[in-house]
């Protein structure tokens, strides 16, 4: 079943287009990560699948039904700028959302206790949110996202002002929900993140969608390079694109080689072997999502 | 109840509920209340002035205390008289001066009074007619009492009492044991010849009324004198002293248009400035509320869960909630205070209470003062909604708060002066100073055609403000940046820029 659904998307903001074109379907008990720089169009998109803004023209489905906020019982959302009341303690904030979310007083209370409990703020229920450091005010924020173990988490930057503890708490949160079966979608633009959650992502450059898939299939958009140390020269090798020196040693030199992309370096190996071609390195490198984000994203986002 | 609008409600309450201000302004009228009495009672205790007078001619001093007496049963007949006629006891003696009400007693008729058994005569013939649960009759105060004159003083000379007087009528150079002393007044034995004044120490200011006792006691004399020494016979010079016009004072027949007096006078400004007032404040406090939900940006979480609609639904009931409350608890308090106290307090906030009473001037007052609080809320919401810190929202307010502050000052004024004069009729219709003009003229009775059309109005601008504003405030919640400009605002209002 999918989760979640855009089907030609776009949205203007006066003479300004901020969502382009945008389709894509994110299946249920997926984590799926909308990946994109400043501006791309990511915080608008989320608004949209959450009712906020509406969209200018196309169609949006969230677990079957339109965008409203009778989904919110089903929802949990992060926003990108985050704040609490001050004057509210750490429970009563995420029993307010709890409520709003549809929960029973008793249960958003219960489910509370046992998120801060958790969270190791067990002893900081009843603290105003003003007494708390921020470090804690960011747990009982994700707490608030949360306390109705949502069918679709939604993570606009969730990782953004976090400290490296709570990062760590956070991803295990997302770990958790998604062996829950939760569906979670987040968007960010560090791509570490990404690399150790996603299931598939999507990469957005000025509100357009430019990559859709699963990380390998991410990677291969990008030339296959491998380390090479050998006697001779690989330019002209079968689908060698091309070859860079790096160093030389006793006789040996060292050769950046890229492929075309898709390119298996599997076959240059047996080539390799076939024809007597010398080697005493060969290495393939991952190129990382970051890479990734550079070769599809980086050209656009330096013309933007 | 997991109504959004409810519990953004509730939330909203409880926020403005939890802060200082809120309950000391909750509490400053019962508090106001509950005082007034005791305070009241310490400043009429001991309110009679001691009076000493020096009349070596033996003849003023006698007068002036004769007219002080009469002065003070005067007062005793009319306090008699209100007594009488608020607890319905005329009918003890239908032919006493006690039940003439509204008339100035003359001399004549006062000295009957007395004559005829006074306070004594009167009181006892009030028991027999007035209910066991009666509150006792209460004699006022003298407001002079007349202090013997120490024999040294009697006869001492103007020099010699100007030196020894100041220190005993000074509150600080009074010598611990003294006896209260607050006015000496020195009559000179050849007053008629008018080379010698009268002169009075005191340690503060001249009561005006003492000064009209000496004045016209002193002068009677005098003119008493000269009328006998042109030749007027004593007995036609004395009846000439005599002759005053009879006064009349017209006042409603007791009852309801008694009472419309008072509440021409309280009621309407009450209510009206009550719902300013709360106004203000539940306002200002709701509008720092909004500008902490955008400045801490916690916004947009909240709208992924309810509509900006029922959102800003929710605040505008919770903000009437707490202005609902202050006034509920106001009223409260001076209904106890009307009806389980005595005195001053209670005799003024009866009948102001009074119209509460008849369900349609109490609907009709609880709809205005739900429409002012929705009109003027909703302008302070949309207000919240479009600054990020107070300061910002303080650019907007100040021309709103002079909009609506000012008229004010001027429509208390002319509901004083006469609460169904063109200018108020005219203020009545106009949105947004109809509820204080409406509050404040419907106790004196507005007919009803103005009142369901200028309710209608009201009503009609309401709806179409909740809706213009409405749209700012919700293109406002996630905007940031500059301030929007009033030509911006005015692009919101048309739904040009929504989103």
């Amino acid at each position: 079943m999918t989760a979640l659904l855009l089907d030609q998307v776009t949205k203007d903001f006066g003479d300004k287009r901020a969502v382009d074109d945008l389709s894509f379907a994110v299946g249920d008990g997926e984590v799926f990560g909308f990946l994109g720089g400043n501006g791309a169009g990511k915080t608008t998109s989320l608004r949209m699948v959450l009712d906020i803004i509406r969209p200018t023209s196309g169609r949006i489905q969230i677990l079957g039904r339109r965008p409203g906020r009778e989904n919110s019982a089903d929802l949990g959302f992060l926003p990108e700028e985050r704040g609490l009341y001050r004057t509210m303690t750490a429970l009563e904030t995420i029993t307010y959302f709890g409520r709003l979310k549809g929960m029973t007083r008793n249960d958003a209370r219960a489910e509370g206790k046992t998120l801060l409990d958790r969270f190791g703020l067990g002893g900081s229920a009843n603290t105003k949110i003003e007494k708390l450091s921020k470090g804690m005010a960011q747990k009982v924020q994700l707490a608030t996202a949360v306390v109705n173990a949502p069918r679709l988490l939604i993570l606009d930057e969730p990782f953004s002002g976090l400290d490296p503890v709570n990062q760590g708490l956070l991803e295990e949160e997302i770990m958790r929900l998604s062996r829950q079966g939760s569906t979670i979608v987040f968007s960010t633009h560090v791509m570490q993140h990404a690399e150790r959650l996603c299931d598939r992502l999507l990469l957005l450059a000025d509100g357009r969608k430019k990559f859709e898939g699963t990380q390998d299939e991410a990677r291969a958009t990008l030339p296959t390079r491998l380390r090479l140390t050998a006697r001779e020269t690989p330019v002209g090798l079968p689908g060698v694109v091309s070859v860079a020196k790096l160093q030389e040693t006793d006789g040996w030199t060292d050769w950046d080689v890229r492929l075309e992309p898709g390119g298996d370096p599997g076959d240059l190996l047996q080539t390799c072997t076939e024809r007597g071609f010398a080697l005493r390195r060969f290495e393939q490198g991952r190129p990382s999502l970051h890479d990734v984000f550079i070769h599809i994203v980086g050209g656009e986002e330096g013309r933007a | 109840m997991n109504n959004p609008i409810f519990l953004v409600a509730a939330r909203e309450f409880r926020q403005i509920a939890a802060t200082r201000g809120f309950w000391i302004t909750l509490l400053i009228i019962p508090f106001a209340l509950a005082i007034a009495p005791v305070t009241a009672h310490f400043m009429q205790k001991d309110h009679t002035a001691h009076v000493m007078l020096i009349d070596p001619s033996g003849q003023a001093a006698p007068a002036i205390a004769a007219r002080i007496a009469l002065d003070h049963q005067r007062q005793v007949l009319q306090s008699l008289s209100r007594y009488s006629e608020s607890h319905d006891l005329d009918r003890a003696d239908p032919h006493a001066l006690w039940a003439r009400h509204d008339q100035y007693y003359t001399d004549a008729e006062v000295q009957a009074f007395i004559a005829s058994g006074g306070l004594t005569h009167a009181d006892a013939a009030m028991r027999r007619v007035a209910a066991p649960n009666t509150q006792p009759f209460g004699e006022p105060d003298p407001d002079y009492k007349i202090v013997p004159t120490p024999t040294r003083l009697a006869t001492s000379d103007p020099a010699a009492l100007a030196r020894i007087l100041p220190a005993m009528v000074s509150h600080a150079r009074k010598e611990p044991n003294a006896e209260p002393l607050d006015y000496a007044v020195y009559i000179p034995a050849d007053l008629a010849s008018g080379r010698a004044p009268v002169q009075i120490w005191s340690d503060g200011p001249i009561a005006g009324d003492l000064m009209d006792v000496l004045q016209s006691t002193l002068t009677r004399a005098l003119r008493l004198r000269f009328l006998q020494a042109q030749g007027v016979r004593p007995e036609m010079a004395d009846a000439a002293q005599q002759i005053a016009p009879m006064v009349v004072v017209n006042r409603p027949a007791a009852g309801k248009g008694r009472e419309q007096v008072m509440i021409r006078s309280i009621l309407p400004l009450l209510v009206s400035y009550l719902l300013f007032m709360s106004l203000m404040l539940s306002g200002s406090w709701m509008l720092q509320g909004t500008v902490e939900e955008r400045s801490n940006r916690l916004i947009e979480a909240v709208l992924a869960c309810v509509s900006p609609n029922q959102f800003m639904y929710g605040k505008l009931i919770g903000t009437i909630a707490v202005g609902l409350t202050m006034v509920a608890v106001w009223v409260l308090a001076a209904i106890a205070a009307a009806f389980a106290t005595q005195g001053m307090i209670a005799d003024i906030l009866r009948p102001a209470l009074e119209p509460l009473s008849q369900p349609s001037v109490a609907l009709a007052m609880i709809y205005y003062f739900l429409a002012g609080y929705l009109m003027i809320s909703m302008i302070f919401l949309t207000i919240g909604a479009m600054s990020d810190s107070f300061r910002d929202a303080q650019a907007y307010l100040s021309p709103v708060m002079l909009l609506i502050a000012m008229p004010f000052a001027i429509i208390a004024q002319m509901v004083i002066r006469d609460p169904s004069s063109l200018g108020v009729r005219i203020m009545s219709w106009i949105p947004i100073y109809t509820p204080f003009t409406m509050l404040a003229r419907l106790g004196a009775g507005v007919p009803l055609w103005e009142v369901i059309g200028s309710g209608l109005t009201l009503a009609a601008f309401v709806a179409i403000e909740v809706v213009l504003l409405g749209r700012v405030f919700r293109a406002s919640l996630l905007g940031s940046g500059p301030k929007p400009s009033l030509a911006h605002i005015a692009r919101l209002m048309r739904g040009r820029e929504s989103d």
